[in-house]
């Protein structure tokens, strides 16, 4: 269908539309008119993604006639399958498109991901973790190593990079849609490279479709999305955990370990250039001249050689000259030994340390002379003796690249960060066991350059509530925010408030487990297919399987359906996902016990019977008694005024809102979704759930007991099990275009949008 | 003469056949028999037609032998060769012998389809008895209608009868009772035993390594519960029992399958991030301690648990499906090592494709939006449609009725003038073949009759 969105003629590749996804592109289209940013919150299984991705692509087409707008859509998402699935949908819009106007448009669209899933080097594209392909893809592509071929042939390289290098560069990608496989099979049929390949494309595709970290991340970020075009439409999906992906990419932990190891990398850096001063002296020679002349020039290295680039740091010290003490290579090696010594001082600690970053700075000026300057080159000035001295396997420097990389983080940025050094873990105070953290607590730190570079930046997610609270801590000012309900003909959702308590004090108790059992065992007779149990930790639902298994509550769940349990081996759990599907799939039925923060509640989608019935145990705060949260806790308190116990809250809900929000996946999907914690019906936490489960809350649903809510279920599920009839939702929740025309549903549905 | 391009095995001079002399063929797929000087067959039966041979005994003068067919037709030849009469029907004989088994597998087919379409379906049985037993119509008409049916039936589906899964439970059955002694006894049935063979095929191989020769049955069992590997949480204690190594098999067999991985991509937790934080960045609020060192006693026992549950349910799953021929471990096995190449492309994009495709789908918003429908697959439709209700209570079913009410139709017709106000004749009728549950839109003609026998009955209960 064709819509018209204010003015803007919209290809929208479906003969129906549902309200909120008219009413969502009206939002976005407000939001890049005023080339602003903007907090939009839907729930799944609303197509937000094709309205999205048809609003944008419309906005593109339109303003190829005015320079002015937009050229380029970033679409970030979270996992290798939500990148692949937003690219298929992009495809069948452009068939749309295709059949419609009846021409080919020159739309490049592709997605990027890491080498793992990108390569097709037979034996580099074999091992089995990330990082192990990237060492491996860069021991065969490095310029270093590439210009050792010209003296000795036998060394060998990737011939499908070589390739690439040759000629891939000249012809442009041809236009089209290009997922994953897409990209390798092109690199296949003209021998390229399709990490480069991909790499060297976004620059002039339309659609650039790849995770967070490409654009968060500083270490990658520089390196991958540096050159793309100021006038692109940055949109982040499922953004509900945006800020933690933003302190995980900036944060560091060093033990032990790593200062061993480090020490390691440091013997070798030494006698490396021992070695090279003897064979070559003019190398370092050359390496000196380059780095008096700045930092810039010593960084024309070809892409290939940044394996892990530095932590963001201001253009204007790249444009400065390395300072003198670290110019030569021995004297950066003895600042590196000095440096290192007095982490291991540091660690050598009975008690816990916390402090910020400037006092770090002055204690270790005072213990060992270490300026604040040379600190923040350390990690250029790493990079560039690892280059010089021609390292082929960087994977093996990753020791030292972190603590330069910390070096550098820890004397660039004063605020926002804190450093807690712990002698021994909480659990074990008798092994020691120190770690130095140094932890990120202003996830606007990494985010910053984002807002500041793209002309309009998109949160989007089905749990962003209270959409408030993510402008504030990422620090941005945002034109719209909205909140989208899921319109419906009948209730698809049927919501319990069980009124079970897991406070933590009470949590262990026998009659609190027992009553958790019960509830899962009347679910488990009652519940067609899948049902999907989520625990607030890991450890609590070790404790309560065992104390299941010993009162016979797990047998007696078997007899209605098997029972699969989340691990912390990500594999096994695959497995047992798998297995938990075929079990729905073959209708005996199964009970997935999972994790709330676990990959299985993050990734994992129960659509229709994967998931009839979600319970959540318990409240899923984080655990408190961390000291880096709390340090974060107070950041949050001095900088942004958001109350410790609200963040909690806010972080505990969002949780719970995503555990069970992984039931209900569309429309014709419908399920249960049980709460079992009495706490859920107090003001503060029902008030932090999304506006979509919030309305299914009513005074029958709350505080209900197990029967109550066995009844409840059973009417529901038996309401449920009539056939689903399409006229029944037409003019309702899924309208024609006449219908979406009409005065009155145009009134309706500008009531969809929840302005904050 | 097409029929004469088949291989003949046998050619048999002098045999007469109702008084004529000719020649007895035996050929691939018929025996055939053509008079003296004429060059076509009178006589050709396919083997699959022929039910038995008969031989006259040896002492008779008349050296013969009976083909009896299924259609219980028969066809006698007289061997009539004075010198070698009873070398040739030796030598007849005993090729039938060998043949004839060869085409009974394929004749009894079809017999046996029949036997198991009445045997599963009352009902039909039941139309079977009615009608052709009493001879309202022949076997012949009454397969007519339904043969159809059954050729276009897969015969696998139709062959391969559901098999029974497992309990998921079937441990907790045999809870322990406890005799009042200090002791503890088990229950164990057959079923439970065939529900543990199957689960865990390594607990088998242990039982027919072992029993009889080494253990007794009772001792098998009894060391079976007392075994570490029966009460999986409890912490070895180093004993050495004959299902340690079972325990051992079975942790391989998990092994394996983790390693083989899953097909679908959108359940690999392994390859869903993107990128893993690096080594040493990131923030770890909770620091998991994953040496087994520093875990204690009761952690350990608590994973063993979950891997024991996520293990047997695996197990169980597997042992519905596998049909009870192959054992897991070795069929994993082979099958890891022929998909164990992490690029293994060669299979992958097409289930990564349609799950990505099913994933994207938004059924309602298409126009066409036909339902995906399973066909439910009855296998006893009257107790879908009526319930538990004992068979024999539907009054209408005595053949003796049903003859005489066909007879009685009969009667009528022949005196049948069209009386147009007895339309509602007509409807009564629509009423009870509705009432009869005949919902299909064509009823077959044995059907029609039942209907009308059973209206006529009603009529004439009405006229008394």
């Amino acid at each position: 269908m064709k819509l018209n969105i204010e003015g803007l003629l919209v290809y929208f590749p479906y003969d129906y539309i549902y309200p909120e996804q008219y009413s969502y592109m009206l939002e976005l289209k407000r939001t890049l008119d005023a080339k602003g940013h903007g907090v939009l919150e839907m729930p799944s299984g609303t197509g937000k993604t094709i309205s999205l991705l048809s609003l944008i692509v419309a906005y593109q087409r339109v303003s190829s006639a005015f320079p002015l707008d937009v050229t380029k859509l970033i679409y970030c998402s979270r996992t290798v399958p939500e990148i692949e699935k937003v690219v298929e949908e992009l495809r069948k819009l452009m068939e749309f498109y295709a059949k419609e106007t009846g021409e080919r448009n020159n739309f490049l669209a592709l997605a990027l991901s890491s080498r793992k899933n990108l390569c097709i080097h037979p034996e580099v594209s074999s091992l089995r973790f990330g990082k192990e392909v990237d060492g491996k893809c860069h021991s065969l592509t490095a310029s270093y190593i590439r210009a050792q071929r010209h003296v000795n042939p036998n060394q060998p390289v990737c011939r499908f990079y070589e390739e690439f290098d040759a000629v891939g560069r000249q012809v442009p990608l041809p236009a089209g849609i290009y997922n994953l496989d897409d990209l390798k099979d092109f690199g296949r049929r003209k021998g390229w490279c399709p990490y480069y390949l991909a790499r060297y494309a976004i620059l002039h595709a339309n659609i650039v479709v790849y995770s967070y970290h490409y654009l968060l991340d500083p270490k990658i970020a520089d390196l991958v999305s540096k050159e793309l075009a100021k006038k692109s439409v940055v949109v982040f999906d499922e953004a509900h955990n945006i800020d933690n992906v933003c302190i995980d990419s900036m944060s560091v932990n060093i033990t032990r370990r790593t200062l061993d190891r480090c020490q390691n990398n440091v013997d070798t850096l030494q006698n490396t250039i021992q070695k090279i001063k003897e064979t070559d002296a003019a190398k370092l020679r050359e390496e000196y001249r380059r780095l008096v002349e700045g930092l810039k020039e010593a960084n024309v290295a070809r892409e290939t050689d940044i394996y892990l680039s530095n932590p963001v740091l201001p253009d204007e010290i790249l444009k400065e000259a390395v300072p003198g003490t670290i110019r030569t290579a021995e004297h950066f090696v003895g600042f590196l030994r000095r440096f290192l010594e007095y982490l291991k001082s540091r660690l050598r600690v009975h008690h816990v340390v916390q402090e910020s970053a400037p006092q770090f700075l002055k204690d270790i000026f005072d213990k060992v002379c270490i300026d604040r300057k040379p600190l923040r080159f350390c990690a250029e000035r790493l990079q560039s003796l690892l280059r010089t001295l021609e390292i082929a396997d960087i994977a093996d420097f990753s020791a030292v690249t972190l603590i330069s990389n910390f070096a550098t983080l820890v004397s660039t940025y004063s605020q926002g960060f804190t450093i807690i050094i712990e002698p021994f873990e909480d659990r074990t105070p008798t092994i020691a066991n120190p770690v130095l953290h140094f932890s990120c607590m202003d996830p606007s730190i990494a985010i910053k350059p984002v807002f500041q570079r793209f002309q309009s930046v998109i949160i989007t997610s089905g749990t962003l509530s209270p959409l408030d609270i993510y402008p504030r801590i990422l620090d941005f000012r945002p034109v719209t925010m909205a909140s989208f309900t899921m319109t419906l003909n009948t209730f698809n959702v049927c919501l319990c408030l069980v009124a079970l308590s897991s406070k933590f004090e009470t949590r262990e108790d026998f009659a609190v487990i027992r009553n958790y059992g019960n509830l899962l065992l009347e679910m488990s007779a009652v519940v067609p297919d899948g049902i999907v149990a989520f625990f607030t930790s890991y450890v609590y639902m070790e404790n309560i399987v065992a104390s299941w298994y010993e009162q016979g509550i797990l047998e007696n769940i078997q007899r209605n359906k098997l029972i699969f349990i989340e691990t912390q081996d990500a594999a096994e759990t695959s497995m047992a996902l798998e297995k938990y599907q075929e079990a729905c799939e073959n209708g005996r039925g199964a009970i997935l016990l999972s994790v709330a923060r676990g990959k299985v509640s993050e990734g994992i989608d129960f659509v229709h019977h994967f998931g009839r019935a979600v319970i959540m145990f318990g409240v899923p705060y984080v655990y408190t008694q961390s000291r880096i949260l709390k340090a974060r806790l107070e950041y949050l308190r001095d900088q942004f005024q958001i109350r410790e116990n609200d963040f909690l809250t806010f972080d505990a809900m969002r949780h719970a809102a995503q555990c069970v929000g992984r039931a209900i996946r569309g429309k014709t999907d419908y399920g249960l979704m049980i709460f079992a914690d009495k706490r859920y019906a107090r003001a503060d936490k029902r008030g932090k759930l999304p506006r979509w489960i919030q309305e299914h809350i009513n005074d029958g649903s709350l505080n209900l007991t197990v029967d109550e809510t066995v009844q409840l279920s059973k009417h529901f599920l038996r309401q449920m099990a009539q056939p689903f009839r399409q006229e029944d939702q037409l003019g309702l929740s899924l309208l024609t275009l006449e219908q979406l025309e009409s005065e009155e549903m145009l009134q309706k549905i500008t009531q969809i949008a929840h302005q904050t | 003469m097409a029929s004469l391009s088949e291989e003949v095995l046998l050619v048999v001079k002098k045999v007469r056949q109702r008084k004529q002399d000719g020649t007895l063929y035996l050929m691939a797929e018929r025996v055939a028999w053509g008079p003296e000087g004429k060059d076509r067959f009178t006589v050709s039966h396919l083997y699959a037609d022929i039910r038995c041979q008969k031989i006259s005994p040896d002492g008779k003068a008349k050296i013969q032998l009976q083909l009896v067919l299924h259609t219980g037709e028969s066809t006698t030849f007289h061997f009539a060769n004075e010198s070698s009469a009873l070398k040739d029907r030796d030598a007849t004989k005993e090729l039938l012998q060998q043949l004839l088994p060869k085409f009974k597998k394929k004749a009894n087919k079809e017999l046996e389809e029949k036997n198991r379409m009445l045997q599963e379906d009352p009902v039909l049985f039941q139309l079977y008895k009615d009608l052709v037993v009493s001879q309202v119509i022949s076997a012949e008409e009454f397969w007519a209608n339904r043969l159809g049916g059954i050729n276009n039936t897969d015969p696998a589906v139709v062959n391969n009868k559901q098999e029974v899964g497992i309990s998921g439970a079937f441990l907790a059955d045999i809870r322990p009772q406890t005799d009042g002694c200090n002791g503890l006894r088990y229950n164990l049935t057959a079923d439970i035993i065939e529900s543990i063979f199957r689960t865990y095929p390594a607990v088998k191989q242990k039982y027919s390594e072992n029993v009889p020769h080494n253990l007794t049955e009772k001792e098998f069992w009894t060391r079976f519960f007392q075994s570490h590997y029966f009460h999986r949480d409890r912490i070895n204690t180093g004993t050495q029992d004959i299902f340690s190594e079972c325990a051992k098999q079975d942790e391989k067999g998990l092994k394996s399958l983790v390693i083989q991985g899953v097909k679908n991509p959108l359940v690999d937790l392994l390859s869903l991030e993107d990128k893993t934080l690096d080594e040493g960045y990131g923030i770890c609020t909770t620091l998991p301690s994953t040496s087994n060192a520093n875990k204690t006693v009761k952690e350990s026992s608590n994973s063993a648990i979950i891997k024991r549950f996520n293990h047997h349910s695996a197990m169980v799953l597997a042992a519905g499906s596998r049909k009870g021929e192959a054992p897991t471990d070795q069929a994993s096995e082979t099958s890891s090592t022929d998909g164990n190449s992490r690029d293994s492309d060669f299979f992958q994009p097409p289930v990564k494709k349609v799950k990505l495709q099913e994933a994207i789908e938004y059924e309602d918003l298409q126009r066409e939006n036909r339902p995906k429908t399973v066909a439910l697959n009855l296998k006893k439709s009257d107790r879908y449609a009526h319930g538990p209700v004992p068979l024999q209570s539907q009054h209408y079913t005595t053949s003796q009725d049903i003859i005489n009410s066909v007879n009685y139709i009969r009667h009528e017709m022949m005196n049948y003038k069209p009386n147009l106000t007895e339309v509602r004749f007509y409807t009564a009728f629509l009423m009870i073949t509705k009432s009869h549950n005949y919902q299909k839109e064509t009823i077959n003609r044995s059907e029609i009759l039942h209907c009308i026998a059973v209206f006529l009955s009603c009529v004439v209960l009405v006229e008394r």
